[in-house]
């Protein structure tokens, strides 16, 4: 009985490694994507409004609740219908971002929110204006609360770029997928897949805590070495 | 100029509660106003109200003769840098060092270069006792009297015209209050304008130059220390010493 087929991985294995290229666009872009709007987002939710904050919420809200499967394909192959026709690596990365924004921003308002208020009143009655405050204050403090959140949804992004296999995007399980239909054989291509994007994560998940203990302050966000 | 602060016949409301019913009092420069009452009488937010952080909802009040509600006669951030404020809890920015905690405000607000906030902070801390071996640490490193210190440092590196301190020990172990109080009593004697709300009858009678009893969110007597101790003239005065006194003689302060 022999679970991994060393051929495959001989003569396929860069095939399959040739997707992460793309593996890496799409993280990183749908990451970055999240990120800058996601932040946005919270800003809005918490500083907000009326209209503003409402809309913020409903945004948040309608994209947490669609799976990704079914936002992809709606922009890949539903927006052309609207006249707005997108490749697939833009597609991918545009869903993934859509996605990731809704989650951060979840995860950096309940970092704002879990500022202490006397801290907010302290800024206050020191004499600082509402941009010094966010900025000495809140930007800080709130980016430590949600580093470990932050990171979690990085790998989830990582992991879910395996769903623009849907639209064609050429990327990792894409290509090991290709490579199954190939030689017929799914188990060797699917792990060795499969411990890539472990690497990856993995990686990424010992970097995030040399940063936790980089940026670690006793008595501040300590749930990020829980 | 003589009179830092008037308050004129302040009122405020949550919702239903009336909070402060037409509180009215003035401070004159150097002069130390303690202001005591049971729990809810009002008296965190007669403090908030004047550095507005809550808005009061009619009534008037003077900065140096200068009206901060109200019309303010500046913007209130502006206006706040001359009203120090501590807080019960502290307050301190907990991702900043001591140094960096009571620099913060001359950087950010008063624009100072870091040189020269670096050395009205350090003077600061060197005021109210905090030595350099703790200027580096985070504030969950030190203890509570130490953060409160600290945060009597932040507040008087600004230079302000008076200070309000909001049941600064009470947030205490026992063992701690003496060291906070003794710094306070010291900014007393350098004159230091100041309105403390405190429990701390002994204390108030130190530093007080008149002692205020807040009830029900009115202003139910007030007078000089001794006056006020050893002779109340007020049922609700004479009940809260009496509770305040029996919760000395158990040893429960």
């Amino acid at each position: 009985m022999v679970f991994i087929n060393i051929k495959v991985i001989q003569d396929y294995g860069p095939v399959i490694l040739s997707g992460i290229g793309n593996t890496l666009i799409l993280t990183f872009g749908g990451f970055g994507m999240g990120l800058v709007f996601g932040a946005l987002l919270a800003f809005a939710q918490c500083f907000g409004r009326g209209i503003v904050r409402r809309v913020a919420t409903a945004i948040e809200e309608s994209l947490r609740s669609i799976p990704l499967l079914v936002l992809m394909l709606l922009i890949f192959f539903g927006l052309p219908e609207l006249g707005i026709s997108l490749s697939p690596v833009q597609s991918a990365i545009l869903a993934i971002g859509l996605r990731s924004m809704a989650y951060q921003s979840q995860i950096l308002r309940s970092a704002i929110s879990a500022i202490p208020y006397g801290q907010v009143e302290a800024a206050l009655s020191l004499g600082m204006t509402k941009a010094q405050l966010f900025s000495t204050l809140i930007a800080p403090q709130a980016f430590r609360i949600a580093l470990p959140g932050l990171v979690n949804q990085f790998t989830i992004d990582l992991k879910d770029t395996s769903i623009a296999y849907a639209i064609g995007v050429s990327e990792l399980f894409t290509q090991s997928i290709h490579v199954a239909q190939v030689t017929l054989n799914y188990l060797t291509p699917l792990l060795f897949v499969g411990s890539i994007y472990f690497v990856m994560t993995f990686s990424t998940s010992t970097i995030a805590n040399y940063l936790y203990r980089k940026f670690s302050i006793p008595g501040l966000g300590e749930a990020s070495h829980g | 100029m003589d009179e830092v602060l008037r308050v004129e016949n302040l009122w405020k409301s949550y919702g239903e509660t009336s909070v402060l019913r037409g509180v009215s009092f003035e401070v004159k420069r150097g002069e130390v106003k303690v202001i005591m009452g049971p729990s809810g009488a009002g008296k965190s937010t007669l403090l908030r109200c004047i550095n507005l952080l809550v808005k009061p909802d009619r009534g008037r009040i003077l900065l140096e003769g200068r009206e901060i509600y109200p019309k303010p006669y500046d913007a209130i951030h502006r206006i706040r840098q001359r009203i120090g404020f501590v807080f019960q809890s502290f307050n301190l920015f907990l991702h900043m060092t001591v140094l960096d905690n009571v620099r913060v405000g001359l950087v950010k607000v008063k624009k100072l270069s870091k040189e020269e906030a670096t050395k009205i902070a350090i003077e600061a801390l060197r005021m109210v006792g905090i030595g350099p071996e703790l200027w580096n640490k985070y504030p969950a490193q030190l203890s509570g009297g130490q953060q409160q210190r600290v945060a009597i440092a932040r507040a008087i590196a600004m230079n302000p015209s008076i200070m309000l301190m909001d049941e600064p020990t009470s947030a205490l172990d026992p063992e701690l209050v003496g060291e906070v109080l003794n710094v306070i009593r010291d900014l007393a004697a350098r004159r230091m304008t100041m309105v403390i709300v405190t429990h701390e009858i002994d204390f108030a009678i130190d530093v007080a130059d008149e002692i205020l009893v807040i009830d029900d969110g009115k202003i139910v007597e007030r007078g000089k220390p001794q006056e006020i101790i050893s002779n109340p003239k007020h049922p609700r005065t004479r009940r809260f010493l009496e509770r305040l006194k029996r919760r000395v003689d158990h040893g429960l302060r």
